[in-house]
This record gives C-alpha cells, structure tokens and sequence, in this order.
C-alpha cells in the first residue's frame, strides 16, 4: 500500500520552491490526481504525471520567492538585455567564451554518453537483475583461478537438482564459431551461438518474426540484420538455411539486433544446443566445453545461491585438482566487476573501472579548463568594464544588482555555449562511435539528459561567473572612474595560478597520449618468432577439405604464388589448447604449469617462417615423427632444460590417441599467439599425420596478392567445389588485438588535443588582454627606442615562465599515472625523460606561439596610435 | 494599473468554474477542461490562470472542506463575483454581434468575399 503514495522526491522539490501557504490545496489536487490515474491508467504513469504536474507549478504566482510588485522579473530582462548587447559587442572575446565553453561542454557530454554506455551494459536485457553466469574457481600452481567453462553435464544438473533457486539455466557451448551460413548460392560466415531451450526467453530477444523457439533441434533463430542479407524482402520464416555446407535447419524465428552494449552483441544467429550433444557425444561430466548462464527465481540473490550449489561440481566428479566451487557472478558484474584476486578469490574491479575513472576525471577536468577560461577572461577585462561598474554605481545601483547583471551575462554565454556543444556533439557523434567503437546516440527524448545539461550549464555559469561578478563589482566607483584602477595582487596572482592549472592538465594529458601511443607501438613492433607477411589463414569447413588436403594442398602450389601450405589444429592468433601433465621420464613429478599444445602438420615450420634456435624441424623423410615434439624456448626454461634437443617426455594424459613418450627434436624461438603484452606461453607442437582444421598458406616473397588470392582460390574451387574461401592476412588479425589499446589512445589524443585548444584559447584571450592594457606602455618604450624582440620578450616572458612551472608540476603527476598504467602489462615500455621533455617542450612552444601574436601585433605597432587615444 | 480584459482561456476556465458550481477548484477543473475539451492541460496551468483571474477580481476563493482522497487536505473553491458576472455576459454579447457578421452564417449560406 506504501507504493500507492506520490513519489517523495516530487513533493519534496514541488515544496522546496512553493508558496507555503499553496501547500494544502496543491499537494491535495495533485494527490486526487494521482490516486485517480492510477484508477484510470497505471500506477507508473500515476507517478510520471505526477511528476509532470509539479513541474507545472513551476511558474510565478505558485513562486515562494516572487512578490508580484517586485521588479525583479523587468531587471532579468534587462540583465539580459545589456548582456546579449556586450556578446554582440566584442564579437572575439565572445567566440572565444563561447567557443572555449562549448568545447569543455562537447568533452563532458561525450564522456558522459561514454561513461553512461559503460555503466549501462547489458540494461537491455529484461532479465538483467536476475540473470547470472555459473562460474568455477579453483587452485592451480597455488593460485586461485575463475574459470566459465564447464563439463556438459552441469547445465542440466543444475537446473534439476535446484529448482528452487533456477528459474531458467541456459547453456551455450564454450567457444561460439564463425559458422558458414549457405542459403541458396549465397555463403557468409557469422558467429551462431549454440544454446540450450532457455535462452531466447532468458535474454529477452524481441522477436520481429516468427518463434523465439529452440524446442525442435533443427530450428535456428536469425538476427534482424542477418535475415535481411540472407533473405533481403523475402519472408524467412520456415526457410531453410545451411550450416557449414552439411546441416539443414529451418528458420524459426527473427529477433532485433541485440544492441552494442551487451555481452551478446556478437550474436548474429543462434542454434540449438542439442546439436553438438547427440547420441554420439551426450552431455558429460568430463568434458569442459560449456558455459552457463541461468536466471535466478524472484527473491534468490545470487551470493547465498553460490553457498548453497558451492558443491554440486565436486560432488559428481573425482577430485583429480583439488576443490572446485561454483559460484554465480551476477549480470551487472559482468562488465566491471569479473576479475577475481588470484591470492584469495576475491572478486575484483576490472581494468575498465579504471578508464571510467579516468575519463571521468578528464571530463570534469576540460569542463574546468573551460571555467577558468571564463573566469581569466573576464576579470581581465576589468579596465573596460570597471568604467560601466563606476558610472552605474554612481547612478544609484547596488552591488547586488551589479552580480546578477554579471551573473546573466555568463548564464547567457553558457547557454549559448550549451546549444552549441549539443549541435556540435550531435554532428560528431558518428566519427566519435568510429573511434570508440561504441554506439552513442543523444537522448533526446530522456528529459533527465536536459535536465543534467540544464543543470551543468548553470553550474558552469555559475562557476565561471562568480568570481569576475564579485571582483568586478567591488570595485569603488570614485577609482573606476577617477582612472586609478589598479590590478589587485591578489587577482593577478590568481589567474597565474589558473593559467599553470590549465597547462600542467594540458601537459599531463599531452605526456599521457604519447605514452599510450608508444606503448602500443612497442607492442606492435615486438617480435612474434614467426613471418607474419604474406600469410594468409583458411579455415577447413567440410569432411572433404580433410580428405582432400594433400591434393589441395599440390594444387595450390601448383599456382607457383605459393611456397608452402601447412595446417594446425589452432589458429597462430590464440592460445586455445592448453595441457599439463607432462614429465622428464627420468623425473617423478609432472610440472605444475601447463603448455599450449599444438597439432601441426610438418610443413607448419616452413609455412609459418618460424625460428629454428636447435635440433631439426618435423619432416615427413624423417616417417613416423607422431612421438615426435618440438618445444620453444619459453617451455625449455620453464622446464629447466640444458639441452633439450633428445630429452625425452612422458605425457600422463596422453594426448588424442597417441602414446605418452615423447622426444624432442627442436627448440624454437617463442612465438607471440595470445596477448602481445603478455609473457609468451610455452609452446609444445605435436606432428600431425593428417589435415587440420586451421590453414596457412605462404606466398613467394614479391607476388602481388591481387594476382595470388585469386589463383590460390581457383585451386580451392578446382578441389573443393562450394567450400568457401575465406582468407584472412594473418597481420591484419594480428593487428586487431590492438584494437582496445588504439581506442584508448585516440580517444585520449582527442581529449588532450582539445584540452590544449581550450587552454591556448585562454591563454590567447588572456594576452589580448595584457597587451591592450600595456598599448600605452608599449607605445612609450618604442618612442624611447624598444627594439621588437626586446619588446616581444617583455610581453611573452611572463607566459613562458607559467608554463615552465606547469610542466613541473605535471611532470610528477604523469609518471605517477602512467607508471599505473603500464603495470597492467607485462611487455611495456619504460617511461623515458624525452617524453617529458617533448611534452613540456612542446606546451611551452604552442603557449608561446599563441602569446606572440599579440605581443608581435602590440610590438609592431605605430606607438602613434598607441599613444594618441583619449 | 491591472488588466481587466478576460482572455479565451480564462474566459473557458471562468465558465467552468460556473458550472462546477462549489466543487470549482484546481484539479476539479482541469478534469473538466479535459473532458470538454479533449486538450489535454496541467493542474498548475489551471491554478495559475485562477489566480491571474481572481487577481482581475473576476473570481474570489476561500478554503473549503478536506476530504479522504487529497490525504484530509482542504481545497480551494473559486466562485464567479459580480464582476466576473459582468465580464462573461460582455464576452458572450461581443461574441454573438462577431457571430452575426459571419455571412455564412448569418445568411445561412457560404459566402466569402474576397478582395
């Protein structure tokens, strides 16, 4: 019954301004109009009109502070009046305000978008406070570790051993694939996830047609994006579509695009996870190839779920690793909080915390920058309007009304500065979703959107204007007019203070870009222990490309663009397949850590270019190498070896059919598979006697690829008719892992070039200023025989040494961020002093550039004109 | 020097203060308005205008009973005075003598003139 009451926070704003003795009546006509929407309609749009209803009360005779004989109301008027006459006046200084307020504006509202966009993730599913993910923590080499990958089986035991706490479990295979999707003549290749009946209902999908259904295994729902390329106007629904050129589905359903900010934006169609488990291969308890996400019941929170489901793993398999507990990480976690400490399992923020912090911070630092702009600008200005301030004084006008003629004049440059940052955001918008590769829009039709822009604009007005309202209205009439007027120190010395704020920010994020562009150079530029040009990959889709390999494989050859064509079971940009277990056969323990194990075929070494540092490569004179490996140097010095080459090995696992003695045979130079910031994982390859599913085809050195790509595909439509050819440059994928760290960069080069231009925009209205106020000074010198450099020194020097004293003080504060930041990786750069310097040294010289003109224009000057005025 | 003109949305709201007789007031009205209407109207819109209107001296007020609904609060009924009276009947007469010009309708025929 509670919740059938007005929404506190509505009364208490409606009674914040109200006339108290409206209270009574209005809060009982809001309170009949409340209480009959919600007879009539609903009790959501009872609390929206509610709210629409006060907002009406904001109007004057319902005002507490407005008497109707007060000349309050004209005197706004005419404040604003005589401000939009001064903004027309002096068109530069007004772009300047203007456009200086407006880019702090464009800053924060992106940022803010950014920060919303993040903060928001996965909102769009219904489900979002119920749904979690089952998750598996567990010791290895004493670290705690949290996995998502579970045996098949535990999905299905879930939900029904624990019908209490589940309400759905939807269970999806571990490593979702770009399948090939063939309709009719036309092949694509798109990421299907395979899940279990639950989902589609779990996630919420709004279906545009059809049955969000999975109950019939052959059924595939499509996204809307996807239906339409395959099917363009044609209506999908109980249309066929295949998979992987060998299973027939039928389209069951289209769903809307799910959008960016969720974990399942990547989903372009999905199956039925009955599909991999069949006879052939049922769910079992040994086989890690599953995750789980499930939606808990009404009332179930998902930490006292975790304690009670904590052994539902251990309790159906042997405990070979030791203790293994489930736990549910639920979906507003998933984003920010899913890292785990490796010491006591506690859950962590993640790395991407820090950005939102950090941008945020930015955010509010550039809209400050833009302040203080404002600020220096206008108390700068003091000799021009120090004479208004006078004469109106004399004329009878209280200080009072003296601020709020100021104050309107900044609420007016901030409004328009508002308008325009709004227009300006809303034209860059797209280029910004490019680089942040994020899928901003306004909300235009959010009023709480306004009504925070609304709420920044006045804060911002009245952060910029009062202290140039108070300052300039101190001054004494007899000393604005008498013509003595003089700078207090005290104001001075605070606009120095600005001005060093505003340059060491610019510097900091001058230093914080260009170490961000260097560390992802550096990682770009590290050595991968393989020759990433001319490669290309081709995945294996059919039983016939396993058959037909070595034909294919002549074939292709045969084009003479081609040295050499080899497979593996992975692809060289991942580190899937890691095992342990393996032993020296002349030691007892197995060693702790595991090894990325790979199935090559021989030619892999020669495809790949990779380094030989000892022993032999595998080579199909050599017969029989399946007992055979090759090991890098990373897995040597993991396993303490001095000569590895002849070494023999015992696999206690085994690994597929073979048997468990292995012999090394070479030691190769580590090569780069997972993250480029990483230590490289220690690679075993195995010799595989037939074709792998992952293929990598060498090109001659020289050949241009336009005349090879399509001679090599000839060759794989000559052997494999209806097979696609989907290649890919293996240094164009290797160059998307650094994708997340480009991001950032450039998104931190636009902030900070934005920070400089407002900043220099400042600094440039600022020394418009001092030059004006000095023109008398000026003139008198150059009559007496001041040389322009002389002069032009006299005006910079003062800049120049703020800046000086911005860089040493921004220098600290970087290293101590940027040190932060490049902990997070283990292969990273070390911050250098020329960074530094080039940052500061590059701040001094665009301070002094912007300062110059004004001085060079002063100093250049007749001293007649300077002279002859008044 | 007050304006003593009655515009047309205050002139609607006086009526309805008319007809509601003494259940005239804010919310009431505004319900009224809507559903003789069909224009939507916020409650504030219409308080406001009521009090511009008793301002003119059209209206006056005084607090009436509470009732369950409002939370026991008492509401402010408005009734018409004489010179509101007045004022409704001088609106009502220009109005008619407007009325009577129209030629479609005081001919009982579509007529414009044009020129």
């Amino acid at each position: 019954m509670n919740n059938l009451r007005p929404p506190k926070l509505a009364e208490k704003f409606l009674l914040l301004f109200l006339k108290k003795e409206l209270a009574e009546e209005v809060l009982g006509d809001l309170d009949e109009k409340f209480y009959w929407t919600i007879e009539k309609k609903s009790l959501r749009r009872a609390k929206l009109n509610y709210w629409y209803q006060v907002f009406n009360y904001l109007r004057p005779f319902a005002f507490k502070f407005f008497k109707s004989n007060s000349i309050i109301p004209t005197m706004i008027k005419h404040n604003f009046k005589i401000s939009y006459r001064i903004l027309k006046k002096n068109k530069v200084f007004s772009a300047i305000n203007i456009g200086g307020l407006a880019m702090g504006m464009i800053v924060t509202t992106l940022i803010g978008l950014w920060i919303h966009d993040e903060l928001s993730f996965n909102t769009h599913h219904k489900n979002y406070e119920s749904i979690v993910q089952v998750l598996r923590k567990e010791m290895e080499n004493g670290e705690i570790e949290v996995n998502s990958s579970h045996v098949s089986k535990l999905g299905e035991h879930l939900k029904q051993t624990y019908p209490t706490i589940f309400q759905k479990v939807a269970i999806t295979f571990y490593r979702n694939q770009q399948l090939v999707v063939t309709v009719g003549k036309q092949s694509l290749e798109r990421l299907g996830y395979f899940f279990s009946t639950d989902a589609p209902e779990m996630l919420s999908l709004e279906m545009i047609a059809g049955q969000a259904s999975l109950e019939n295994k052959e059924a595939v729902l499509l996204s809307e994006s996807l239906a339409k390329t395959l099917f363009i106007d044609q209506n999908p629904i109980g249309e066929f579509v295949q998979i992987n050129t060998s299973t027939q589905l039928i389209v069951n359903g289209v769903y809307k695009d799910i959008p960016l900010n969720s974990t399942f934006s990547d989903m372009d169609f999905i199956l039925s996870m009955e599909l991999i488990y069949n006879d052939d291969s049922p769910p079992t308890w040994n086989n890690y190839n599953t995750k789980i996400y499930a939606q808990l019941n009404d009332g179930v929170e998902a930490e006292e779920a975790s304690a009670i489901i904590k052994d539902a793993l251990t309790d159906n398999i042997s405990e070979e690793n030791g203790p293994m507990d489930l736990l549910l990480l639920p979906m507003k976690d998933w984003r920010l909080k899913a890292d785990f400490n490796s010491v006591d399992g506690s859950q962590m923020t993640s790395n991407r915390v820090v950005f939102i912090r950090l941008y945020g911070a930015i955010g509010i630092f550039v809209l400050m920058l833009a302040c203080i702009n404002f600020m220096n600008l206008n108390t700068a200005r003091y000799q021009s309007r120090g004479k208004e301030v006078g004469i109106r004084k004399t004329v009878g006008s209280q200080r009072k009304q003296l601020v709020s003629q100021f104050l309107a004049e900044s609420v007016l440059y901030a409004s328009v500065s508002f308008v325009v940052s709004i227009l300006v955001t809303w034209l860059i918008l797209p280029w910004f979703n490019g680089i942040s590769d994020k899928d901003l829009s306004l909300p235009w039709d959010v009023p709480e959107f306004w009504l925070i822009g609304i709420f920044f604009t006045l804060f911002s007005a009245i952060v910029a204007g009062s202290y140039p309202a108070l300052f300039l209205s101190s001054f004494s009439p007899l000393k604005a007019l008498g013509g003595t007027l003089r700078q207090g120190k005290a104001s001075v010395r605070l606009r120095q203070i600005l001005v060093v704020f505003q340059f060491a920010i610019s510097i900091l994020l001058m230093i914080g870009t260009f170490t961000v562009h260097n560390q992802i150079q550096h990682a770009k530029s590290r050595p991968v222990g393989y020759d990433q040009e001319d490669l290309i990959t081709v995945r294996g889709r059919s039983s016939e490309f396993y058959k037909k390999f070595d034909v294919l494989r002549e074939t292709v050859k045969q084009t003479g663009m081609v040295e050499e064509m080899a497979s593996a079971n992975y692809p060289l940009m991942n580190t899937l397949g890691n095992n342990g277990g393996f032993r020296l056969e002349q030691n007892d323990a197995a060693y702790s850590f595991s090894f990325n194990t790979i199935f090559v075929t021989p030619e892999y070494g020669a495809a790949t270019k990779w380094e030989l540092l000892a022993g032999r490569d595998f080579s199909r004179e050599h017969g029989d190498e399946t007992q055979n490996i090759i090991i890098s140097e990373s897995a040597v010095e993991q396993m303490g070896l001095e000569n590895p080459v002849g070494k023999r090995l015992i696999s206690q696992r085994g690994m597929r059919d073979r048997q468990k003695e292995l012999t090394i045979i070479g030691v190769v130079k580590d090569m780069i598979k997972g993250s480029p910031y990483e230590p490289p994982m220690p690679l075993m390859l195995f010799a595989s006697e037939d074709a792998e599913s992952y293929s990598f085809i060498r090109m001659k050195k020289g050949v241009r690829y336009v005349e090879a790509i399509p001679k090599i595909q000839a060759a794989f439509e000559k052997i494999l008719p209806g097979h696609p050819f989907n290649y890919e440059f293996v240094d164009d994928a290797y160059s998307t892992k650094f994708r997340s760290e480009e991001k950032i960069g450039s998104l931190a080069t636009f902030f900070s070039g934005l920070a400089i231009v407002i900043s220099c925009l400042g600094l440039f209205g600022l020394s418009a200023f001092i030059v004006e106020q000095r023109t008398k000074e000026i003139g008198i010198r150059k009559v007496l025989g001041a040389s322009i450099p002389t002069l032009w020194k006299l005006l910079s020097k003062d800049f120049s040494l703020l800046v000086v004293i911005s860089s040493v003080l921004a220098i600290p504060a970087a290293s101590y961020f940027l040190n932060g930041w490049l902990e997070n990786y283990e292969y990273r750069i070390e911050i250098t002093w020329w960074m530094y310097a080039i940052a500061a040294i590059g701040g001094f010289f665009i301070a002094l550039f912007t300062v110059s003109y004004h001085s060079l224009k002063a100093s250049l000057g007749n001293p007649v004109d300077a002279l002859r005025s008044e | 020097m007050k304006e003593s003109k009655l515009g047309d949305f205050e002139e609607t709201i006086l009526l309805l203060v008319g007809i509601l007789g003494d259940q005239a007031y804010a919310f009431k009205i505004a319900e009224e308005f809507e559903t003789q209407t069909k224009r939507p109207v916020s409650i504030g819109a219409v308080h406001s205008t009521l009090s511009r209107i008793e301002e003119k001296g059209f209206l006056t007020s005084k607090m009436g009973e509470s009732s369950a609904e409002r939370g026991g609060r008492r509401k402010r009924i408005y009734t018409i005075t004489a010179t509101g009276q007045r004022a409704l009947e001088i609106s009502r007469e220009l109005k008619m003598t407007l009325w009577n010009q129209f030629p479609a309708f005081a001919e009982g025929k579509l007529n414009f003139v044009f020129g």
